[in-house]
Formats: C-alpha cells, structure tokens, sequence
C-alpha cells in the first residue's frame, strides 16, 4: 500500500466557459401526473440539463463515492475555469465534504452563455491544477516532519480530472501539452520552496463531452505516456447519463473499487403493507473485499455484468438476522461502502435498517447447496463496512483446550465471585444491585442444578466432610440468614429476599431427585455422573418452574460453564474462603470450615473498622478487656509489663 | 501458516552422492533425511502446523493431505518411488490447486521445494516455462506469484558451485523474483553429506518454524506464551515506511473493552496464545509459584474516550485482579510420579484467568503489540466445546479501528468526568461518530437518473396538495431542491417547478384552506426569483421561509 498514490490527489477541473451552457439535449420529464388527477392537465414541458449540469453533477457523484469509502487521505481540489480559474476549496481536511462543495457550485452558478467566449478558457483551468498539486496536503506535512531526514520518501503523485468541450484532436494535445510545459515550470518552482512539492507523476484524464445526438470531434485515447511525469488518457463521451456512467467508471478504476450486489432483501411493498418482494442492492466498496473470489478465480457466483459497466458485480445473498447478538466475528478486513443509487428506496431501506445498529450476514450462493458465509454488513458510528469473514477452513482447528494446557486444571480462578455479600450490607441498593443480588442467586441456582463443588474450604474436616447437597442446604440457610438482617434497610433490600426465597423453595419432584441422585453418586464415577445429571437435567428443566428464572439468567448460565471448564477436574485442595484472611483472628482458621456467614461477618466488620477510628482501649485490650488508668501506675513508679498483659501487682 | 512440502522424485534425485564409508547414497536420501529433521522439529516445537506433500515429476501427486501427523508424513518419505523428468510447473500448478482448495486465498502458506537444482528438458522444464513466461494469457498462467500469500523456499540438494556450473541457480532465483521477492534458496555447505543437509535444514527451521514465545502481562501478572503461528511482520507502507514491522515480545495488555463495542474489528492475522512452562517459579512473577486469586473487574476498566490527546492509556491491569498468596497449588502428599503436564495443569496460570474472565465479561483485553500497534485477546470457542486464548493483530497505525477513535486517546473510566458506560451500564461511548455524515446518511440530492429528480418533484407535490397542514415538510423538500438545483447551475428545473406550482394553485378545490394557496403562490414566486441565478435571490445558504398569513398564526404544522 502506498498512502501518497495518484489517488491522494484528484483536481477536477470543468469547463465553465459559454458553450457548457449549451443542453444536453437529453430531456428530463419532471412533471408526473399522479393518478386520479391527470384529466384535462397537459403535463410541463420536459425540461434537459446543460452540460455544465451533466458535468457538475457527475464529478459531485464521483466524490460522494469517493468521500463515503475514502473520508481521509483521499482529497479533492475542485476549480472551475472561464475567464480564470477560480478554485472553489484546499486540500485541508474540512474542505473535503460534499456540502462544501455544492455550495461552492452553486455561488459560481451556471455559465454565462452570453460571455464572451474569447476571453474563457479551460486553459486557465489546468495552469491552476498544476499549481494546486505541487501544494503540500496535511498529511503530506506530516508524513514529513515524522520521517525527518527520510522525508524525501514521501512522494507527489496527483490525477487532474478535466471535463471540457474541445474542439479537435489537435486541440487536446494542445491542452496535454500545455500541462506537460506547466509541470516542468512548478517543478523547478518547487524545488527551490518549503512550501511546495515537485509532481512526481501527474495522471491527466481529459473528458470531452458534447451533446447527444451530436458527432464527437475528439477521439478516444488510452492511456499514454507523455513524459516520465505525465501520463494522459481521453475520453470522449456524450452528456447525460453517458458522462455520470463514465465517471461512476473511473472512480472504479481510480480508487480500486468493486461492486457486490446484495441480493433477496426482503422489503414491506409501500402500499401492501401485509405482503414483501425481493430486491436487490448495489454497493461500492474497495475490492480487496473481494481478495477471496479474485483469487480463488470463483466463476460460479452469478456475477452479471451492469450495463455500461466495464466489471462485474459480485452477488451475495441477504441473510435475515435472527437476533442483535453480539459475536465477535473473525473478519480479516472491513471496507466502507457507498451505495451506486444512494436515494433509491432498496437502497435507502437497506442503509437506514444497517444505520439502525442491526448487522446482516451475507452468503454466497453456491450451487450445490452449501452455505458459505462469506461477508456481514454492519454500520459504526453512521458508517457502514462491509466486513469480510473468512469462509474457509481454519488452520488454527483442533486447537488443545485451554483447561488442557498450562493452569487449565485449576478451577478456583473466582471469576464469578459472588458480589452479594460485599452489595447487600450497604445501607441502599442501586437498581444494579438488586440486579447483581439476583444474578448471583440464579448462579447458585445454577451450581446446585449441576451439582457443582461449593468453594469452601475442607481444611480441618475430617473425613469427606457434608455431602454436597448438605453443602448446599447449609449455604442457602446462611446466604437467608444475611440476607434477612439488612431487609429492613430498603425495599430493594427486601426484592432480594423475595427472589432467594422464591429460588430456595423446591418442588418436591427436586428433592425427590436429589435423594435418588445421592444414591447413585455412590454408585457411579464421578465424571460420568456429572455428565449424566447434566443431560436428565435438560428434560427436568422444562416443566421446573425456575425455568423463567434460569431464561432470565441465561447469561449466567454461560458463566457457570466457565468454572466448570473441566468437568472432571479434581477440587483443587487446599481450598481457602474468598476474603484476605489477615484480619480474621487466627482461632477461626483451626476451628474447621469457616461458614458463609462468619466470613461475611467479618467481611462487615472489617468493613465497618475503617469507618471509625478503633479505640485505643480496646486496640490494647486482652480479651476485649482494657486496663484503665495505666498512667498511674507509671507515676507511681511501678513497672507496667508488656501491653495488654498487664496484671495487678 | 500451512506448509506444503514439495519434493522431486525425478530420476536425477537418484544421483549417488560420494561418501566415505561403505553406504551409498542418493541425493534423495539426504533430502530425506532433511525432511526427516524438519518434521521431527515440527512434531515436537511446531505441531498445530499442517502440512502437506507433494511428489512431483513430470506429473505430480498428492502423498500426504494437510495433516498434524507427522507420522503420516514421515512414513510416505521412505515410500517413494522414483520417476521420469522434472517438471516444475505443474507441480507449482498442484500446489496452487491443493492450497486452494484446502485454505482458499486469503491464508498463508509456505511452500519448501525440495529438488536437486536440476530443472528438466524440453517442454515442462523450469528454463522453458520461464522464457514462454512473457506470452501467458489468462487461461495458463504461470502458477507464481502463488494465488495465496506465500514464502518459496528452495532446498537444493547440490552446494553453490555445481549450482553455479549452469544456469539452475539464475533460474531459481528467476523464481523467487516471480513470486514478488517471498522466499529464499537454500544449498549445501561444502561437500554433499547428511550432516551438511542438516545444517541446511536447520537454517529453514530457524528462518521459518521457530515457535514465537512471548510474555503476556497484565499489571504484575504475567504467563510466559506461546502465539501460534508465528506473527509475521508487516509493512504499512512500502514507500514511506519500508522496515516491515515485528511485534513485541512482551505483549502488555492496556485494557479491557466490551465485545459489542469492538464490534468484530478487522485483523492482519489471529494467532493462538498457549501458556508454556518455562520455570515453574516465574509463572506468577512470584517465588513459590503462589496461587492468585482474582475479584475480576474487567468492567470497572473498560477503555473510554476521554479526549485527553497525548494520554496514554493507562495500564489497567491492575483492577483486575489483586493477588493474594493462598497456598501453593500442590499438596505435599502429591505423588513424584506427575508427569511435568498434569503439575503445570495444577499451577494457576494467567492466560487461563484472562480467558475465562474475558469469556464470562463478554469482553477483550486490547494488548500493545509495538509503538502504535495494537491487538486483542478473547476467548475463541471452536465447534467442539474447546474454548481458548486468542490474539488478533489489528493493523499498526495510531487509529485501527475507526469506531473506536485514536488507541492513544482511550483510557480508564475512572478518568473520565462521568462514566461514559453510565451508572447503570446501559450505554456505551462507542462507536464514536464520523465528523461528517457519509452520503446515504445525510439525505443528499442525486439527479443522475431521472426518477431521483422526478422523486424530489413528487414529494414537493405531495406536500403541496396537503397545505397548509404540510407548511413546513413543504419548505424544507423545497429548499432540497433549490440548494441542489443552484450548485448544479440547473435553473430550469427552479423555472418549471415553479411553473408547477402556480398550475397546482388553479386546480386547488374550493374547499381548500386560503392559506395553501398563498403559500403556493409565494413559493412559486420565490423559486423563480432563484433561477434568475442573481445573488440576491440565489444564495445557496438562503432559505424559502413559509409566507406569514393571517392563518398562518393557528394552521403552521407544528413541528
């Protein structure tokens, strides 16, 4: 890739001498009779452009289709020549947008057919395109002052558009020759400025245009070196549409573009609105978005060729979203787009649906069947790219699973660390936090339905410790318990008790599974089992009534997967309570398992220890008793022992 | 980065080669020997690499499919057969076939030609292929450059100088030129034996098969990494910028941001990260391999724009984890016998935290790969249930993703004034909007086609019959198409729907409110006012206002 390419540059310059008053002898109807309305009303006369209209028109198609896939690094000068040259913006940044340059059009107006024609010239025109591109762009500067003494390797390339009448061959290599001379004088300006760039290379596109029905006094030309700077190419083509096909053409070329139509979009027919029909889009966009079917020379595509059109568009089929799911796609480019008919109402349904924030998944069609999703078009921020996915085998398949690599066998990562504790001793609870309070509630839930281990610590159990569902009942009496002492603080407070309560009581059926679980799990290897319950879960959980619930958790759901990443991984051992242990005294630790509820207790009262300074009795106290007065020992002159150990002596 | 290993099974392969000792060799036993090292090297440093062999002479065949086994591979390198002449290009013809079909166009692919350096005779011999190479059409091209992105490396089993003796090196290196300069030759090192084959080989394997390790950190956590397959460098920009670009080896994750503001981001290359054992102790950045438990709380650092330019995004690694020292992982009573594995297994790693974090927030971690260069890590679930740690290269420059802005401007939320995510979580800074509107997103005024002009008409029309309730849609389609008419300098179109308007003011039915038709008049009037293209009237930025009427007060249409 290379940033300062012809294409970093285009000045256009269109004629605005007397005769580009002159029509294009191609009539325009305007004045459609609505229905109902027609008797008795002869419609208006059609009216037909000038070719100044066809010309002006034309170039601000190109730019759109420019400024939509190319809003940076890619910019226009627009001059207009008669009598002068009169350059309508710069090549900054801000100057580069449509509106800019409409009204910049429209304060110079159409050309006066009464001008005297002697005096106008396109020449003026291309003596100012030739100035213009030796100007330094922004990002040109840049470039330089980043690279420093390697700035140099940033390069002056441009492409002048020039759309005018001229009147024979001989008059065309005037005006190329003219360019060539005016190259050669800026260069040698240049080199001796700051401010200007000597033109590396100049792509001159001359566009004769004349009247339909007209005889074309100028021939077409291919492109043709002049000089090592200067490579020149004529086009000869009739106004009207003709001219906006043939610079729809060249922004192709110019900008490596190509076409993809989106086919089978389903619309609402305006005036049905029960029933809808198949259309089809036509987009623009850079043609690497196509690098898979270039390549792979894909001839089955059903690629049709536009009229007028010098490629194919490539076809690719509509497919209609299911949800707004978020998926990260693997997508090895993403290219702006513009759409050919930008007002057309397929078009405008299709941007507006994209705009809206919804994603569209796009397949190619294939003939045996096969479905290939190869592209997504997606809007970002009001700009839409068509992405494209890979489609083809992956060399990164089979990969080992995490959980089989490095740590992969350690489960107590705590990523889903139960907030409730730490949420539910606040004094008010935000939305949020009734929220997260419940999410957390529908995760035990979920735990339990799978049988998952409790991270709670079995240091100092002997034996086997509770069973797991004992675990669990043990858990939930605490997990009430708290609960319970903060609903008085709100209502919010209470909704979390309202939603545990409504989790912890079982149907009967449950418990009865739970019993014929117990017994089985004595019976079978653990791993299977797991794996069994999991499957009788799925028919158990349609007619159970936390089905709402688990729905609502689906996200959880997921979540509770991760921990169990490894089903069959072993507990890890040595197990320990989630909170630091530093401020919990050490006779908690030798006393067993510490319960839920000791530990969020003291997880409450460390909290409330920062709230307040301690004091300085009880910092010193042995088994919550101080010793008063201990200055008067001092003064007595008696010896005082070691803090807080201190006995009457 | 698949690999095709193209061998030649031309009878010149059968050439013995003068050795000491009693046992003769042929060139393509020290070929296979060659090949025997690199696949050695791949089972054991290299193995999510597929690979391929092709046997080609005159024809060519398919040995083995892309596979992982190298046993497989191994086995068919004693089971081949001799054949007749070289024939390169249609072996480069299969090669593009069997990549294609395997890969498509878009992965790529190295391909290790193994040959003895001589080229063939006649029709299908290297030398003829490449003086017809200026005369090919569309139909037989010549299969190089590769349709795919590709490195040629050319194992020739004959050292410099008897390369040198005719012209089969010029013509090699005719090869490479064609496809764009990717690739290299190989040849032997002094006199033809197997431990010079081997160093030739060993010189392949560093240049191309080396794994790619690197330390992933996040604040003082830290997992030492493997990124399959190896990123490749990149070059920006040929002219301005031609050092290709190679990522760090210590890849620091800045921040954590939500999938859906990501938004399936355009990538250079996604690569695994598998976490490796190099030393126990160094797993954690901590002795004793303490265990880390982590409070995740990727939401609480997402990456916002705070508009501070020049700030970095500051690493937010820390919120995400606290460490805390509780046990070592391993309990005494664990038996000598674990095999290395099933301990690494047991030793909390970081790349398995992230992961699951990230999977279970719905985020990625953004992750600095170089000056101005950035990437992601994710969880990637494949078809199987598997889930893993993922890397996408997005392309180096200050703003990869332009919905996200600038990567420089990012940074914590706790930066910001308010959060960006707001209190409750239901909105997002991202995507950030273009500072202008692209041309399907701004209603602009196209006439190429008639029914674009003709459109325009009607909906002025419409809104003309429904005066005076559609005033103002009716001034504001109005001033489109006079905005539109006067920069392209097409005052007819001003003239006649003007023209347009006064007949509608005829034809209006006596129950309409007198209203419309003073505001058609007015209108009509206006309009030709314009397209007399005087400045007064005809300013672009001008616009038609409604005509104040007694009715005007209680029948303007409210907007």
């Amino acid at each position: 890739m290379k940033i300062f390419s012809e294409s970093h540059k285009t000045v256009f310059v269109v004629d605005h001498c007397p005769y580009m008053a002159e029509s294009c002898r191609q009539h325009v109807e305007f004045d459609m009779l609505v229905k109902n309305r027609t008797q008795g009303i002869i419609p208006l006369a059609p009216i037909s452009k000038s070719l100044w209209t066809c010309s002006v028109e034309s170039s601000m198609e190109y730019c759109r289709i420019m400024y939509d896939i190319f809003p940076f690094r890619k910019l226009v000068n627009f001059i207009v020549s008669d009598s002068g040259a009169h350059v309508l913006n710069s090549w900054t940044q801000e100057d580069q947008n449509l509106q800019e340059l409409m009204a910049a059009l429209a304060a110079v107006g159409p050309p006066n057919p009464r001008a005297d024609p002697e005096c106008c010239s396109i020449l003026h025109g291309l003596v100012a395109a030739v100035e213009t591109l030796c100007k330094i762009t922004e990002y040109q500067h840049e470039a330089r002052t980043l690279l420093m003494e390697n700035a140099e390797r940033v390069g002056n390339r441009g492409r002048i558009i020039c759309i005018t009448n001229a009147k024979s061959d001989s008059h065309v290599r005037m005006l190329e020759d003219c360019v060539q001379e005016t190259i050669h004088e800026h260069n040698k300006l240049a080199a001796n400025s700051d401010h200007l760039m000597q033109i590396q290379k100049c792509e001159l596109v001359l566009i004769h245009t004349y009247p339909v029905g007209e005889d074309s006094l100028v021939s077409d030309r291919p492109k043709k070196e002049l000089s090592p700077v200067l490579t020149s190419e004529v086009h000869s083509v009739r106004a009207g549409r003709h001219l906006a096909t043939k610079l729809n053409i060249l922004v192709q070329q110019h900008f490596d573009l190509a076409s993809t139509t989106i086919t089978n979009i389903p619309m609402k027919e305006e005036q049905h609105a029960n029933t809808s029909a198949n259309y089809d889009v036509e987009l623009l966009h850079h043609k690497d978005a196509h690098v898979d079917f270039l390549k792979s020379g894909d001839t089955h595509l059903g690629g049709s060729s536009r009229e007028g059109s010098f490629k194919e568009t490539i076809t690719l089929k509509w497919c209609t979203p299911r949800t707004n799911n978020i998926e990260l796609h693997y997508c090895t480019g993403a290219y702006r787009i513009s759409p050919v008919d930008v007002n057309s109402r397929p078009s405008s349904c299709l941007t507006n649906f994209l705009l809206n924030g919804r994603s569209v998944l796009l397949e190619q069609p294939r003939k045996s069947g096969s479905k290939v999703i190869s592209h997504m078009l997606s809007s970002h921020g009001g700009e839409i790219f068509l992405h494209v996915l890979s489609s083809s085998r992956s060399i990164l398949e089979d990969p080992p699973s995490i959980s089989e690599g490095c740590g992969g066998r350690v489960t107590d990562y705590r990523i889903t660390v139960v907030p409730l504790a730490s949420v539910i001793v606040k004094e008010s609870l935000t939305e949020e936090d009734v929220l997260n309070c419940q999410k957390t509630i529908y995760n035990l839930v979920d735990m339990e339905r799978k049988n998952d281990p409790l991270p709670i610590s079995t240091v100092g159990t002997r034996g086997k410790g509770p069973k797991r569902d004992e675990q669990y009942r043990i858990m939930w009496n605490e997990l009430e318990t708290l609960v319970r002492a903060h609903i008085n603080n709100s209502e919010k407070h209470q909704r979390v008790l309202e939603c545990l309560m409504a989790c912890r009581s079982k149907p009967p059926e449950e418990e009865e599974r739970k019993k014929r679980g117990r017994k089985r799990e004595d019976k079978e290897d653990k791993s299977e089992k797991t794996v069994k319950d999991y499957e009788q879960e799925k028919s158990w959980q349609d007619s159970e009534r936390l089905k709402g619930i688990l729905e609502r958790g689906k996200e959880e759901l997921a979540e509770a997967e991760i921990i169990k990443d490894s089903p069959d991984s072993p507990e890890p051992p040595n197990k320990k309570p989630l909170v630091e242990m530093d401020d919990t005294p050490p006779v908690e630790k030798s006393k067993g398992p510490v319960s839920l509820l000791s530990f969020w207790s003291n997880r409450i009262n460390t909290a409330n220890s920062r709230k307040h300074q301690e004091f300085a009795g009880r910092l010193n106290s042995v088994n919550n008793r101080a010793e008063l007065y201990q200055h008067l020992k001092e003064e007595n002159g008696m010896e005082t022992t070691e803090n807080g150990k201190a006995s009457r002596q | 980065m698949p690999t095709v290993v193209v061998m030649d099974v031309s009878l010149s392969m059968t050439r013995p080669v003068s050795l000491e000792g009693s046992e003769e060799y042929q060139r393509k036993h020290l070929a296979a020997h060659g090949l025997t090292m690199l696949f050695e090297h791949m089972a054991t440093n290299y193995k999510l690499e597929f690979t391929a062999l092709v046997v080609f002479s005159s024809l060519w065949e398919l040995m083995v499919p892309f596979t992982r086994d190298y046993n497989t591979l191994q086995e068919a390198l004693s089971n081949m057969d001799d054949y007749d002449k070289t024939c390169l290009e249609s072996a480069l013809v299969g090669v593009c076939n069997i990549v294609q079909q395997e890969w498509g166009g878009a992965i790529p692919c190295q391909v290790v030609l193994v040959t003895d350096g001589c080229l063939g005779i006649g029709r299908g011999s290297l030398r003829h292929s490449l003086a017809t190479h200026s005369q090919r059409s569309e139909n037989n091209r010549f299969p190089l450059p590769f349709p795919f992105p590709s490195k040629l490396y050319i194992m020739c089993m004959a050292n410099l100088e008897e390369l040198q003796s005719t012209d089969s090196l010029d013509c090699l290196e005719r090869l490479i030129d064609l496809n764009n300069g990717e690739g290299q030759i190989f040849t032997i090192d002094g006199p033809l034996c197997l431990k010079n084959v081997q160093s030739m080989f060993g010189k392949l394997i560093d240049l191309a098969y080396t794994p790619f390790h690197a330390v992933l950190k996040c604040g003082h956590l830290t997992a030492d990494v493997q990124v399959f397959p190896r990123p490749e460098p990149f070059v920006v920009d040929e002219e301005i910028d031609p050092v290709p670009k190679v990522i760090n080896t210590d890849l620091e994750i800045v921040g954590f941001i939500d999938i859906a503001d990501i938004s399936s981001p355009p990538v250079l290359s996604r690569h695994l990260v598998l976490p490796i054992a190099l030393n126990k102790d160094g797993a954690w950045g901590q002795p004793g391999g303490a265990a880390v438990k982590c409070t995740h709380s990727a939401s609480a650092a997402r990456g916002s724009p705070v508009g501070i330019p020049g700030a970095d995004m500051a690493p937010l690694g820390k919120p995400c984890c606290e460490g805390d020292e509780v046990g070592t992982g391993i309990t005494d009573d664990n038996e000598d016998e674990n095999s290395a594995n099933q301990i690494a297994g047991k030793i909390p790693n970081f790349c398995v935290l992230l992961h699951g974090s990230l999977k279970v927030e719905g985020m990625v971690a953004i992750v600095q790969l170089g000056p101005e260069w950035h990437g992601m890590l994710y969880s990637q679930a494949d078809s199987k249930k598997k889930s893993n740690l993922m890397m996408s290269l997005f392309e180096p420059g200050p703003e990869p993703l332009p919905w996200l802005g600038k990567m420089a401007q990012l940074g914590p939320i706790s930066d910001a004034k308010e959060n960006p995510y707001g209190e409750d979580d239901n909105k997002s800074p991202f995507p950030l909007q273009p500072k202008n509107k692209r041309s399907y997103a701004q209603n602009v005024t196209v006439w190429i086609k008639p029914s674009g002009l003709q459109t325009d008409v009607q909906k002025i029309l419409r809104n003309a019959r429904k005066l005076p309730e559609k005033t103002q849609t009716f001034y504001k389609e109005l001033n489109r198409l006079r905005k539109a008419a006067l920069a392209f300098g097409f005052l007819d179109l001003l003239k006649g729907v003007a023209d347009m308007l006064e007949r509608e003011c005829t034809l209006l039915p006596d129950t309409a409110h007198p209203d419309a038709a003073f505001q058609l008049t007015h209108a009509a009037q206006q309009l030709k006012l314009a397209s007399t293209g005087t400045s007064e009237y005809a300013g672009y930025d001008h616009n038609i206002t409604p005509l104040q009427t007694d009715f005007s007060g209680s029948s303007t249409e409210r907007m």
